[in-house]
């Protein structure tokens, strides 16, 4: 619970319906769709304007309680879950598109806009936004902005950070800063780059300026399947490195293709294969048929058993459908799940995925694999009862185990999920103390008290606090 | 081996040149400086050091030109890790006979580093197909002003672990630290490069880029110049495989705007483009504006209006509505210069738009400013440097 007084104030700028502070209704609010962690905030308040949020913060911040934004609650490292009853600012009310400028092809959207939402809209201008997360349908732009989300088809588009041009952002102290805008250019550091990917840790944006393009003129996709992973990922490293491009590269393992099979989402993909390879170009009807013709001779030579080539829209959903559900279908045959989010250099992929098989096997776990093969970026999901304390602790060995792997082989721990709270203690797999502590020096540059989301993304800062000051060994002379 | 000259005009001993071999040398340097309170300015070949000006003299100058070294190449990971002062020449010939390349097309950006690329952040016409520069560095490894060394982002395509410093140092400028070391994202080379050249008056031809950028056809990039040899000239490039950059010549040529002056094809129209990167060369005064791409005829016009008065040329690139105008040294009185680029600064911002010196003299960028309106960024930019470069021991300031 906040105290009166704050609730009260929230209830003066937010209106008595854009303010919860009743237990139930809040436990709605106490995780994201990676249900692990848990705590519910001491209350949700629901803006419709900047000027709403900026009066949020300042009422929140001066009786000293953290802050936590929240889009749509779909992220998948405890991002959004509100520690230490930190009240959360939800951006749900602000959902309006406030300009699709099509002869510049941007749009200026408030933060709550749902990511497929924006591509319908500039569909009617022949337009759409590249970023396609498969939570697509659920989570807001401003989740996207703050985990530099990507998506299936960001192998030949980019993810998130490509597209977002400009920003209005409430910082901790109440103030509201804007960032680029206007297309491009800005004189001054990349500081929307820099906000992209923050986690909520920086401040809340209330505006965001994305790009957007046209919608390509034919669209042309295989399905590969393979007797083996190994040949997939294979297959995978052979197309990237002939120099096509495809739109889309995603694999779907045997344990995933079977759990889709049995579930109500069957696909129709042979359940005693092992792989499933998701190629889909895009671009001119005349180049594309060329294209696909190269990707599967190599599907073929890396030794798949069948490709299928969708004939029309229908075939095209059919054969995306066990991609598209598998997350769907695997909560359905295990009470819990952990997706891990590493990447790989993508010539990595077949040894890794024998790696991430082994461990599994080692820690007796279901290891189930649906991913964005041609980037490289793995999402084993690890399928658990968390109610056996025993094996909780073997996925927790599990998947430090598999982050390491990922890491050895060149990679990182977080293609598009971001660290949130599930990944901040393996944040030092990759990085050193010196960098850890430049990240929280340039947190504190835009949340000097640390009110933004708190606990998240970096490990508890350990060392003295050293402001800007030099390395030891300088000064003085 | 880098002019030294031009980094403090007039005097005649100029600044010192240092060659850091290794990470650790260039960190021994930026602790020497902060020691003794020497002002540096990091760099790559030298190529283009002016850009975007310093607050003041530097006492040394920190070339990467012996940080050149390639040290990791997968090509079918299509990632490449390499010593920030490897030319861009010299990555373009290890990445051709993979079929690969890095397409970064900035002005000027051939005849340097691939760490001056980074540290300038600028990207060209290409960056509607392939990203701006931002988009494809992956990781940068970085001596920070404060002596730090740092190694940030990684070598892998997609990363969101922590914040994204790699972006905080692409377009740096030399202002925050010296990079070492850059991880950046390679694509196949294209199989078909056109370009179709078209001719015509000024209003003709900005209408034609126009039409251009909002057709959904796949085009690369759109280029315009005027007030040059040529006279006024529209380029379009088409890049992709054969079947679809065919496709897509046949319907611009049949349907879209008037017949072409020209096609150039295959490495020809390669040429063409990395001809023109040299654009700016030995021009004193090199001035940028840019607004929103559909404004392109008020900021080409606008461009016109500042190369009449100076005597200069102007090229566009029309997707992203930027507009570049060169002037020659002799381009009249400070005085002149002065006025008319804050006349220009003036109305590019009136419009929602920017203006901003890439090359001046010290004189004329002193009193114009080379960026203008810092916007509102709440002062995050100076805390930034100030977090960096406590000391302010790197000349560049905050750009
Ligand atoms: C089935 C499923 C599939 C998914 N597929 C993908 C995928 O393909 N690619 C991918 O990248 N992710 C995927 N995700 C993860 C998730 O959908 C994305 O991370 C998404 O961007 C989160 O958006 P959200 O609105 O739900 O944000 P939330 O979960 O509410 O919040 C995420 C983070 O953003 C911060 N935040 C939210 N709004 C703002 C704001 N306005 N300003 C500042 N900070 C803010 C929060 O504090 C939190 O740290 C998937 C998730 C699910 C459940
Ligand atoms: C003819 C010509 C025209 C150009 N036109 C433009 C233009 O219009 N606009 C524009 O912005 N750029 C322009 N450039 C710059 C060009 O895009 C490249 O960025 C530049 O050539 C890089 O050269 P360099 O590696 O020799 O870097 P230098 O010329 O040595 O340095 C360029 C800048 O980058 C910094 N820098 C270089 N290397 C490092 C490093 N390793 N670490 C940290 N900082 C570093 C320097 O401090 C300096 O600010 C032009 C260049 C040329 C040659």
């Amino acid at each position: 619970m906040v105290p009166v007084t704050l609730a009260k104030s929230l209830v003066e700028i937010c209106g008595r319906d854009g303010v919860i502070l009743d237990e139930e209704r809040l436990l709605v609010y106490e995780s994201d769709a990676l249900t692990a962690y848990r705590h519910r905030p001491g209350a949700v308040v629901l803006p419709r304007s900047t000027d709403q949020v900026q009066g949020a913060v300042r009422a929140i911040a001066e009786h000293g309680l953290p802050i936590v934004p929240r889009g749509a609650g779909t992220g998948l490292s405890g991002g959004a879950v509100a520690l230490d009853g930190a009240v959360v600012i939800g951006t749900a009310r602000m959902n309006r598109i406030l300009d699709i400028d099509a002869p510049n092809r941007r749009a200026v959207l408030q933060p709550g806009v749902i990511n497929a939402e924006l591509s319908v809209a500039a569909g009617a201008h022949g337009l759409y936004y590249a970023p396609d997360p498969s939570s697509q349908t659920a989570c807001t732009i401003g989740g996207n902005v703050a985990e530099n989300s990507g998506g299936p088809h960001c192998l030949k588009y980019g993810v998130t950070s490509r597209y977002v041009t400009g920003l209005a952002v409430v910082l901790a102290d109440g103030s509201m800063v804007r960032l680029g805008g206007q297309g491009r250019e800005s004189p001054g550091y990349d500081l929307v780059g820099l906000f992209v990917g923050s986690e909520g840790c920086f401040g809340i944006a209330t505006e965001i300026e994305v790009g957007l393009l046209p919608v390509p003129e034919g669209v042309c996709t295989l399905l590969g399947i393979f007797d083996r992973i190994d040949d997939a990922g294979q297959a995978v490293s052979d197309i990237v490195g002939a120099g096509l491009l495809p739109a889309a590269l995603e694999i779907i393992d045997g344990p995933t293709i079977r759990a889709v099979e049995d579930s109500v989402f069957a696909a129709g993909y042979p359940i005693d294969a092992e792989a499933a390879l998701v190629i889909e170009f895009d671009g001119m009807e005349a180049g594309l048929e060329h294209d696909a013709e190269r990707a599967a001779a190599l599907c073929a030579l890396a030794g798949a058993r069948e490709v299928r080539t969708a004939r029309d829209e229908d075939e095209r959903m059919a054969l995306w459908k066990g991609r598209k559900k598998a997350f769907g279908a695997m909560g359905r045959i295990a009470p819990d799940l952990l997706v891990q989010d590493a990447t790989v250099p993508r010539t990595t992929l077949p040894s890794i995925l024998r790696g991430i098989s082994d461990i599994g096997q080692r820690y007796d776990l279901v290891v189930a694999n649906v991913f964005h093969a041609g980037d490289g970026n793995l999402h084993p999901n690890i399928l658990f009862d968390r109610r056996d304390e025993h094996e909780l602790e073997r996925v927790e060995r599990a998947s430090k185990e598999i982050m390491q792997l990922c890491v050895d082989s060149g990679g990182t721990i977080t293609g598009e999920h971001g660290v949130g709270l599930d990944k901040k203690h393996h944040m030092d797999l990759i990085y050193g103390p010196d960098e850890l502590d430049a990240m929280w020096q340039v947190r504190r540059v835009f949340d000097p008290g640390g009110v933004m989301n708190p606990g998240k993304v970096l490990p508890e800062d350990t060392g003295p606090a050293e402001g800007a000051g030099l390395p030891e060994g300088i000064g003085g002379d | 081996m880098i002019d030294a000259g031009v980094a403090r005009a007039g005097d005649a001993e100029g600044p010192a040149v240092v060659y850091p071999a290794s990470v650790e040398e260039a960190a021994e340097v930026i602790r020497a400086a902060n020691r003794t309170g020497t002002r540096l300015i990091p760099a790559g070949l030298g190529s283009w050091l002016g850009a975007g000006g310093w607050t003041g003299p530097a006492d040394v100058i920190v070339s990467c030109e012996r940080l050149n070294a390639v040290q990791h190449y997968e090509p079918a990971d299509l990632t490449m890790t390499a010593g920030a002062g490897l030319g861009m020449a010299e990555l373009d010939d290890v990445l051709r006979p993979n079929g690969q390349w890095l397409p970064v097309d900035a002005p000027g950006v051939g005849a340097g580093t691939v760490g001056g690329m980074v540290a300038c952040g600028v990207s060209g016409a290409l960056q509607g197909r392939y990203g701006a520069v931002r988009d494809n560095v992956l990781g940068v490894d970085v001596v920070t002003g404060a002596g730090r060394v740092l190694r940030i982002g990684g070598r892998v395509v997609k990363n969101v672990a922590g914040y994204d410093l790699v972006r905080l140092f692409t377009g740096s400028r030399g202002s925050l630290g010296i990079i070492t070391s850059v991880s950046v994202r390679l694509f196949p080379r294209p199989e078909a490069d056109v370009t179709l050249c078209y001719g015509g008056g000024t209003t003709e031809i900005v209408a034609l880029a126009r039409t251009m950028c909002t057709s959904p056809l796949p085009i690369a990039a759109v280029e315009v110049e005027a007030g040059g040899e040529n006279g006024e000239t529209v380029m379009v490039r088409l890049l992709g495989s054969v079947g679809e950059v065919e496709e897509v010549l046949s319907r611009l040529v049949d349907s879209v705007g008037p017949k072409p002056r020209a096609i150039v094809r295959g490495d020809e129209s390669a040429a063409l483009h990395r001809d023109r990167g040299a654009w700016e060369e030995g021009s004193a005064l090199v001035v940028r504006l840019a607004a929103l791409p559909d404004r392109l005829a008020d900021t080409f016009g606008r461009g016109a209006a500042l190369a009449g008065a100076l005597g200069g040329e102007i090229a566009a690139d029309a997707m992203s509505g930027v507009v570049r105008v060169k002037a020659s040294p002799d381009a009249g009185r400070d005085g002149d210069v002065v006025r008319e680029l804050s006349r220009a600064r003036e109305e590019m911002e009136a419009a929602g738009g920017t203006m901003t010196l890439s090359q001046a003299r010290g004189e004329v960028a002193a009193r114009v400013g080379w960026t203008g309106g810092r916007g509102s960024d709440g002062g995050l930019g100076t805390r930034i440097k100030e977090l960096f470069d406590p000391a302010s021991i790197l000349a560049a300031r905050c750009p």
